[in-house]
């Protein structure tokens, strides 16, 4: 991750500036990028029919869901928590659930990937919200196995990486700021209100205008 | 409140990133039930979003899929929901528990046909401040009584009926929410199948009493099932740093039986669910500290006896 995700407030970077970027891709079936939204339009909904056979207890098409889906998992999670150790944790919580309840997924309702990935946030951002509920963080020694800075910078530059940033770049800097800050930062709309210092009828407004400007230049199902 | 100022249409993004606070998520699946152009919208936002956790993507260690296929190996996986089943409420009535009836997880109205919800289940995961619709089962000076016991032949088949309306209300709202809520769900189904149970069953009794300030709150409790099912309506709100406490006092001791955030006045609190009553126990409301006290620290609101019959 870099700071372009995690201080969303600096820039008009997008989600991931440097690193990455410009880098060959590596392919293979474990590319963090990997089956992105680039392979997520109905009805080839290739994932979705993966998640029919995961459904089955088919665990050959978990392992291809596995590996096209957990590299966004974790990158979202952490992009949230930050935390490597908790997002390590949150992120198998998430795969699990893909296990668990594939037979839930109900393609009518929208692309598999938009399915994984809103349990993935969703999960990131309930943790978030106990953990300042409880208002005591857990400090957590630095147990995790991986050096994600390394990481950012061997992952491979996907076209979507590179199409999400220039989308991100074309909203205007409120919107920007409002849909990073509640997409990558898990607050609310009023925390967002909060943090930008301005009324949540302005933030909702910015949020919406932002993520519909998104949602048409990605050109995404709807 | 604010939410009602303002266009519900304008929270579809803020819903669609998990940015809508539990009071406000609630009102709007209520909307959304209602409003086909916004779960389009949402739908929409959603794969948008799902690109931005895609430009977020980092390469997981080997280890990390080692353990997740591991994990995935040695898990049982839920059954697909249920959406052939009839509304089993409409079954509800007046029945006394059986294995048949009970022995499965239970399902509400199946919604699927709208297209957008996966059918219902039960309760829907919500707060006790998602209860603002006030299906206005309680409160209803007419059949309710005032505050002291009531014969539980007549209540009993009202009882049913206003608790399918309630649940049918909540169907509604849990229907419209889409991804990530089976977890709540899975919780709500064991809740849902218990307070059918104490509703049900042969002993059951219903009292209702006075908040002392301000608000009512009514039990219907079984001894035969050791539980009791809490509601109350009206309560008077308390500042952030206050919530109510329930509790179970009597000889087996003081328990805590659960905390209920009033963010408005005149909200409908519950059901909530006591198991594990034992003979002799009164049920108790405090107010307490935001984040709830292991024992009660201040005068109850309410106090009340679980007279058992036999």
């Amino acid at each position: 991750m870099t700071e372009g995700q995690r201080e969303p407030r600096r820039g008009p970077a997008g989600p991931r500036p440097a690193g990455g970027a410009g880098r060959a891709a590596r392919g293979g079936p474990r590319g963090a990028g990997g089956a992105g939204f680039e392979g997520r339009r109905a009805p080839g909904d290739e994932l979705g029919d993966l998640l029919a056979s995961v459904a089955r207890g088919d665990q050959d098409a978990y392992t291809a869901v596995y590996d096209r889906t957990s590299g966004q998992v974790l990158g979202m999670v952490l992009a949230v928590l930050r935390d490597p150790a908790q997002s390590e944790e949150v992120a198998q919580e998430v795969m699990l659930d893909v296990w668990r309840s594939a037979s839930r997924f109900n393609p009518d309702l929208g692309t598999a990937s938009a399915w994984v990935m809103t349990l993935a946030h969703r999960r990131a951002v309930d943790r978030v919200r106990s953990e300042t509920k409880s208002s005591e963080r857990e400090r957590r020694v630095a147990t995790s196995s991986i050096a994600y800075d390394e990481v950012a910078e061997a992952v491979e530059a996907s076209l979507d990486r590179e199409r999400v940033r220039r989308c991100l770049g074309s909203l205007t800097p409120l919107q920007r700021e409002s849909v990073t800050l509640a997409y990558y930062g898990g607050y609310t709309y009023r925390q967002v209100a909060d943090l930008l210092g301005l009324s949540t009828g302005t933030v909702k407004t910015r949020m919406r205008d932002g993520l519909i400007r998104l949602r048409d230049c990605l050109g995404v199902d709807q | 409140m604010r939410f009602r100022r303002s266009d519900p249409h304008t929270l579809a993004a803020a819903y669609a990133m998990d940015a809508v606070p539990p009071p406000d998520q609630a009102r709007f699946e209520r909307h959304l039930a209602g409003c086909d152009s916004c779960r389009q919208e949402v739908r929409g936002l959603r794969e948008a979003t799902a690109a931005l956790a895609a430009a977020a993507a980092v390469d997981p260690p080997a280890a990390f899929r080692d353990a997740a296929l591991r994990a995935a190996a040695q898990t049982r996986q839920l059954p697909p929901a249920d959406s052939a089943s009839p509304a089993r409420w409409a079954t509800f009535r007046g029945r006394r528990r059986s294995a048949e009836g009970y022995g499965r997880p239970a399902r509400g109205y199946d919604l699927s046909a709208g297209g957008y919800g996966r059918p219902a289940e039960g309760f829907g995961g919500r707060r006790s401040d998602g209860w603002s619709g006030r299906p206005g089962w309680l409160g209803r000076a007419g059949w309710l009584g005032r505050a002291g016991w009531l014969g539980w032949l007549g209540w009993r088949s009202r009882l049913v009926v206003a608790l399918a309306c309630v649940l049918a209300a909540v169907a509604v709202a849990a229907g419209v929410t889409t991804y990530g809520m089976q977890d709540r769900l899975d919780q709500a189904q064991r809740r849902d199948l218990t307070v059918a149970a104490v509703l049900t069953a042969s002993d059951a009794t219903m009292m209702s009493v006075h908040v002392t300030t301000g608000g009512t709150a009514t039990v219907v409790m079984s001894h035969r099932e050791r539980a009791l099912v809490f509601t109350a309506a009206d309560l008077r709100a308390l500042p952030g740093a206050r919530v109510y406490e329930l509790w179970l006092m009597g000889p087996a001791g003081t328990r805590p039986a659960g905390m209920i955030t009033v963010s408005g006045h005149g909200r409908m609190v519950g059901p909530m669910v006591v198991s594990g009553l034992a003979v002799g126990d009164k049920v108790g409301l405090t107010v307490e500290p935001a984040a709830g006290s292991p024992r009660p620290t201040s005068t109850p609101v309410l106090m009340l006896s679980l007279t058992f019959s036999s």
